[in-house]
């Protein structure tokens, strides 16, 4: 048998006298289906991912014309003409190159507002689970009266008071998204606290910053992280949802959002124009959730087999 | 009992009065002159005085403030500046189109999800549930104002079958509480999915099984009782997220509803309306929150309200 199914595989070995079990049964096994399964999800999120961040991190050296110069004599192209792949919008702007150089704005607020409410989530959360009392009230009060808000009402009521800025709209994301990570993170560390190493370290006369930070923290952090792709998902669409409400980023470039909105008076005519942009913005999300959703099926199945 | 009751009362009570004196706070400080968008540009200084004096804006924000908070006791939120009539009636007005839209969409979510994700749970690891599986995922990857747009141009511009915007007739609730759906069913079946999955490999069911208890009656009674408190909370958060304003769908569908109300009150910075929107918003889904949450005990008889569950 080979080494490749190192899951079943080990079963076998472990008995070497000849086996009514064949590489057939191997095949259909519900381990080998499971591993196939989340590994044909990663595959495909890593070429869904990577088809659309490429081209978006190499917008600036690819043979585009420039994602604001007009041409009013080649308006709204359709796709494959002209060397326009996407065709050109209204003012004769070219769509790719439009598309492109929007995405590096989402993608960078997408990055930002997650690396934001990451930091807040897991400082927030960790406090919240590790030392209890009131910190953990306070907490879970915030998280539960977030649960309530009219979210997308307050956002938009926060860009309107600060007006559309990248840090701005960064910020507004990364306060959406802070309570799954801190939920997530103040679990995980209820359960880590009680652990023996815990009380060893306490023996020690560690401080109990010093066990949080040095201990309890990077036995988490792994765990916290499978959720930072699902987030990153979750924050490229609400960037385009609140551009495409007009509350997006407008330097330097028009987002995604926006770029729908524009293309949406031109439906009945050019199609184009809203289609390909949201086909984008589909691709990347798809292929971001099933890059999470494979990492976080394989860690579930590890811990399963670790237990 | 009741004391439990008493104390989720008066906790959405404070909800509902934090969020709404956030948002008073938060619409002060922003900039924007709401007597100038009122005014329009031909507007001289003693006009816009003058017109800020009749908003009562003249105020200092503490007076104003106390004033709204005597004005939510007595049921006066104020004159809409854009609508000239009591913010509170405007409100009122489109309420039943947003409860409309989210009962219909949360039915269509129910309908569809639930049976989906027992079905998941049940085919789990075969190629057909993997291709369920990224179909759920491709549904909640999709922007909803995009997946609007797309349903609006197939079902409405290229085959005219259904109205494209507002609510004149029945068949124009389809396409917006679909594109409210589409969403919702993705999220609560993968939710039904996990749940499921969790309780079909539970030793009570082989138990039952053994028993001879049909194996209908173990995914649908058994297993399926023992998954509903989860899938009814996301359910019911759910429903309370859109009672608060499905604001984007609102505004590709133009569906007169409180969402594209808000979005315009906010553009014509008209104080009364924004406040008097988020105060009934909120109250509303505080309330089916609350509702939610006292169903526990008819769901699973373990539940005692206001103790944890140790089960």
């Amino acid at each position: 048998m080979s080494t490749t199914h190192p899951g079943p595989a080990r079963v076998q070995r472990s008995e070497p006298r000849p086996s009514a079990v064949t590489a057939k049964h191997l095949a259909r096994a519900k381990v080998t289906r499971q591993r196939r399964g989340s590994k044909l999800k990663l595959w495909a999120g890593l070429v869904c991912t990577l088809i659309v961040v490429i081209p978006v991190a190499l917008a600036r050296v690819l043979p585009l014309p420039g994602p604001d110069q007009q041409d009013l004599a080649s308006r709204r192209l359709a796709p494959f003409t002209d060397g326009h792949l996407f065709g050109t919008d209204q003012l004769g702007r070219d769509l790719l190159s439009r598309v492109l150089h929007g995405g590096q704005v989402s993608l960078l607020v997408g990055l930002l507002a997650v690396v934001v409410s990451g930091v807040i989530g897991v400082v927030l959360g960790a406090a919240a689970g590790y030392f209890g009392g009131w910190i953990d009230t306070v907490v879970s009060r915030l998280l539960e009266a977030q649960l309530s808000l009219p979210l997308l009402m307050m956002l938009l009521l926060v860009v309107a008071l600060f007006g559309p800025s990248i840090p701005v709209i960064t910020f507004v994301i990364a306060i959406a998204q802070w309570p799954e990570v801190a939920r997530l993170t103040r679990s995980l560390v209820l359960v880590e606290r009680e652990k023996p190493y815990v009380a060893a370290a306490r023996v020690l006369g560690l401080h109990r910053f010093a066990i949080l930070l040095r201990h309890v923290l990077p036995n988490v952090v792994k765990q916290a992280s499978l959720v930072v792709l699902l987030l990153l998902a979750q924050a490229v669409l609400l960037e385009s949802a609140l551009s495409y409400l007009g509350a997006g980023p407008q330097r330097p470039f028009a987002t995604w959002g926006r770029i729908i909105s524009d293309g949406q008076d031109y439906i009945t005519t050019s199609w184009w124009m809203v289609t390909l942009p949201g086909l984008v913005i589909v691709a990347l999300v798809v292929g971001v959730n099933l890059l999470g959703d494979g990492l976080r099926d394989r860690a579930r199945r590890r811990k399963a087999s670790t237990s | 009992m009741a004391p439990y009751l008493f104390k989720r009362l008066g906790q959405s009570v404070l909800t509902v009065f934090l969020t709404i004196s956030t948002v008073f706070v938060l619409i002060r400080m922003a900039p924007g002159d709401p007597a100038a968008a009122y005014a329009g540009p031909l507007a001289t200084t003693e006009d816009l005085a003058k017109i800020r004096a009749s908003f009562g804006l003249d105020r200092s924000v503490v007076e104003q403030y106390l004033l709204f908070l005597k004005g939510i006791l007595t049921g006066d939120l104020g004159t809409s500046y854009s609508f000239r009539s009591p913010a509170l009636d405007v409100v009122l007005e489109r309420l039943p189109f947003t409860i409309t839209l989210a009962v219909a969409a949360i039915l269509i979510t129910t309908v569809v999800s639930v049976p989906l994700g027992v079905w998941m749970a049940r085919r789990a690891d075969t190629t057909r549930e993997l291709g369920a599986n990224v179909v759920t995922i491709a549904g909640q990857s999709m922007p909803d104002f995009w997946s609007g747009i797309m349903l609006l141009t197939v079902f409405a511009v290229l085959i005219p079958v259904l109205p494209a915007s507002g609510f004149a007739t029945w068949g124009g609730l389809v396409l917006p509480a679909l594109t409210v759906a589409i969403l919702q069913i993705a999220l609560i079946s993968r939710l039904v999915r996990s749940e499921m999955a969790k309780n079909l490999t539970a030793p009570y069911l082989t138990v039952a099984r053994s028993r001879g208890v049909s194996e209908r009656a173990l995914v649908w009674r058994y297993a399926m009782t023992n998954s509903s408190i989860p899938v009814v909370t996301a359910l019911g958060t759910r429903f309370a997220s859109m009672l608060n304003g499905v604001v984007v769908v609102e505004v590709v569908f133009a569906w007169p509803g409180v969402g594209s109300l808000v979005v315009r009150a906010l553009e014509t910075r008209d104080y009364p309306l924004i406040q008097a929107t988020v105060l009934v918003t909120a109250a509303l889904a505080v309330t089916v929150q609350l509702l939610v949450d006292l169903a526990y005990p008819l769901l699973d008889p373990r539940v005692r309200l206001g103790k944890k569950v140790s089960a």
